[in-house]
C-alpha cells in the first residue's frame, strides 16, 4: 500500500510522506469549482479553437488541452481515485464532443493517465517545471499509445504508433505544460 | 473483506472504469459486417466455451453410447456365437441328412432299376472291431434275413450275411480273408474267384497267364457263388502280375467298402440261383457248340472253385 492510500484510509491524522502535504487536504487545495471549471474550459477550447480559431490549420490538432488538464490535476491532487475519475469524465466528454470517436476511446486513455499521474504525483516531485514538461511529454505518448492499442485491438482500426506529427504534438504538449501548469497553480487554495 | 475492498479502492475503481468504457465502446462500434462489437466479443468469448462444452458433451455422449453399444454388441456377439454354434450343428445334421437322403435315393433308384430283384435296405450300425472286415447291419431274422444272403450297394458287391440275430446281422465283407465272390473280367469274360486278403483290395485268382488282363479293366460278379447276381460290379483291376500257375491280379472293390453307411440285402436268393442256372445252361450250350465245332475232343474248361462251390451249395 502506498503512502497516499495509508493516509486516505487511516482514521488517525495523515502522516506526511516525502515532503508531501496531507493528502486528505489536497481535495481542497484548489478553489471550489476550479477543477470543474478548468476541465470545462479545456474541453471547450479543445473543441472550439481547432474549429473556429485555427480553422484548417494543423496547429489546432497539435494541442491536447484536456490531456494536460487531466495530467495536472492528477499530479497535483495525488489521489488515484479522483484522478482516474476526472480523466474518465474529461475523456468521455472529449469523445462526445469529437463526434467521430466512439465514446470511451479517449475516456480509457485519460482514465489511465489520471490514475498514473496521481500515483506518480504521490512519489515524485512534480512541482519543478522541467519535470512537468518531461511528464507532459511522456504522458502524451502514453495517452497516444493507449489510443492506438484501443483502436487496433478493440476497434480493429488502423492507427499509426508513431509519426512526426505525433512527435511534434508531444513536444508542443510539453512546452505548453510549463505555462499552463503555472497558470493552474494559481487556482490552488492557500493552505494557511 | 470490506477493509480489503477499501484499501484496493483505486484499483477496483480503475478496473470498473475501464470495463465500463470498453463495454461502452463495444456497444457503439459496429464491425464492417454490421454486427455490434459487443456481440462479436460475446460470441468470440462464449463460442469457445460453448464449443468446449459441446465437445465434452459429445464426447461423454459418444463414450456412453459407445459403452452401451459395446455392451450390447458384446451380448449380441455372444448370442450370435451361440446361434452360430447351433446353426453349425444344425447344418451338419442337415448335410448328413442330405447325404443320407442322397444315398438312400441311390439305393432306391438301384432297387427300382432291378424290379425283379428282392432287396431289403439296411443301415450299417457298426463294425466288427479293430482290423475286422465285418460289419453289423440293423436287419435280422425278424426281417427275413438269412445267412449267405448277398449284401450290395448301387456301386457294387459288398459281402455276404455271416451271422443272423433277431434284429441285427453280421456281414462278412469281401475284403475279409474269408470273404470272396465269383468274378469275371468284363472284357474277356474270363471267370475267376475274387477273395479277400485282409487288406483294402481283393485278389482275383484262377486267371491263367494266357489271358490278357489290363489294369483298369472292370471285374464283375459271375453269379457262380449263388450269392450275388451276375454282372454286378465287383471292382477294377489295379495290378496284374504273372504268376504260377495263375496271374496275380489285384482288384480295388467298387463298393467303397470302407465308407459303407447303407446297404442292400439280396433277399431273393432263389431267383439268383434260377438266373444263374439259366445263364450257366446257356453258357454251357454255347461253349459246347463252340468246342464241338473247333475241337470235338477238347476237354471242358476248368471251372473256378467259387463256381464249383456255388454249384455244390445249390445242390440239395
Amino acid at each position: 500500500m502506498n503512502p497516499v492510500e495509508i493516509a486516505e484510509n487511516a482514521s488517525a491524522p495523515p502522516i506526511p510522506v516525502r515532503g508531501i502535504s496531507e493528502p486528505r487536504l489536497e481535495v481542497h487545495k484548489f478553489r471550489s469549482g476550479a477543477v470543474v471549471g478548468a476541465s470545462f474550459l479545456a474541453l471547450v477550447l479543445q473543441a472550439f479553437v481547432p474549429t473556429h480559431v485555427w480553422k484548417g490549420d494543423l496547429v489546432g490538432d497539435l494541442i491536447e488541452l484536456p490531456l494536460l488538464v487531466t495530467l495536472y490535476f492528477g499530479l497535483s491532487r495525488r489521489n488515484p481515485s479522483r484522478g482516474l475519475l476526472l480523466g474518465m469524465v474529461i475523456g468521455m466528454a472529449q469523445d462526445g464532443l469529437s463526434g467521430t470517436n466512439p465514446i470511451g476511446l479517449f475516456g480509457i486513455a485519460k482514465t489511465l493517465v489520471g490514475y498514473l499521474a496521481s500515483t506518480i504525483g504521490a512519489r515524485l516531485d512534480v512541482e519543478h517545471p522541467v519535470s512537468r514538461m518531461v511528464l507532459a511529454f511522456a504522458f502524451f505518448h502514453l495517452h497516444n499509445l493507449v489510443c492506438v492499442f484501443t483502436r487496433r485491438w478493440l476497434l480493429a482500426q488502423a492507427a499509426p504508433l508513431m509519426t512526426v506529427r505525433l512527435l511534434v504534438a508531444s513536444l508542443v504538449a510539453a512546452l505548453l505544460a510549463w505555462p499552463l501548469f503555472a497558470l493552474l497553480d494559481k487556482l490552488r487554495q492557500d493552505e494557511d | 473483506m470490506f477493509e480489503i475492498a477499501t484499501r484496493r479502492r483505486p484499483y477496483v475503481l480503475l478496473a470498473i472504469s475501464l470495463v465500463i468504457q470498453i463495454l461502452l465502446l463495444a456497444v457503439q462500434v459496429r464491425r464492417p459486417d454490421g454486427a455490434r462489437l459487443i456481440r462479436v466479443w460475446a460470441v468470440e468469448l462464449l463460442t469457445p466455451a460453448e464449443r468446449a462444452g459441446s465437445w465434452a458433451l459429445d464426447a461423454m455422449r459418444g463414450g456412453w453410447t459407445g459403452y452401451i453399444g459395446l455392451f450390447r454388441a458384446n451380448r449380441e456377439n455372444q448370442k450370435l456365437r451361440e446361434q452360430l454354434g447351433e446353426l453349425t450343428l444344425r447344418n451338419s445334421a442337415l448335410e448328413s441328412q442330405a447325404a443320407e437322403a442322397k444315398r438312400l435315393a441311390a439305393l432306391l433308384e438301384f432297387r427300382d432299376a432291378h424290379p425283379d430283384a428282392s432287396m431289403l435296405a439296411a443301415r450299417v450300425i457298426g463294425g466288427a472291431g479293430t482290423g475286422g472286415r465285418a460289419i453289423y447291419i440293423d436287419r435280422g431274422e425278424r426281417d427275413g434275413i438269412q445267412p449267405n444272403m448277398g449284401v450290395i450297394t448301387p456301386l457294387g458287391a459288398v459281402g455276404k450275411v455271416l451271422e443272423v440275430y433277431s434284429n441285427t446281422s453280421q456281414v462278412l465283407l469281401l475284403t475279409d480273408k474269408n470273404g470272396g465272390a465269383g468274378a469275371l473280367l468284363a472284357n474277356s469274360r474270363t471267370q475267376g474267384a475274387a477273395r479277400g486278403s485282409g487288406g483294402p483290395q481283393l485278389q482275383l485268382d484262377y486267371v491263367s497267364n494266357d489271358q490278357d488282363v489290363a489294369v483298369g479293366e472292370r471285374v464283375l460278379t459271375s453269379g457262380m457263388d449263388k450269392i450275388f447276381p451276375k454282372d454286378l460290379p465287383l471292382g477294377v483291376v489295379t495290378e496284374v502280375k504273372p504268376g504260377n500257375p495263375f496271374k496275380q491280379i489285384q482288384v480295388r472293390p467298387a463298393a467303397g467298402i470302407d465308407q459303407l453307411e447303407e446297404v442292400l440285402i439280396l433277399t431273393g436268393r432263389k431267383q439268383w440261383e434260377w438266373e444263374t442256372k439259366a445263364a450257366e445252361a446257356a453258357a454251357s450250350a454255347a461253349t459246347a457248340s463252340t468246342a464241338t465245332a473247333k475241337k470235338p475232343n477238347a476237354a471242358p474248361a476248368t471251372k473256378p472253385p467259387a463256381a464249383a462251390e456255388g454249384e455244390a451249395k445249390a445242390k440239395p
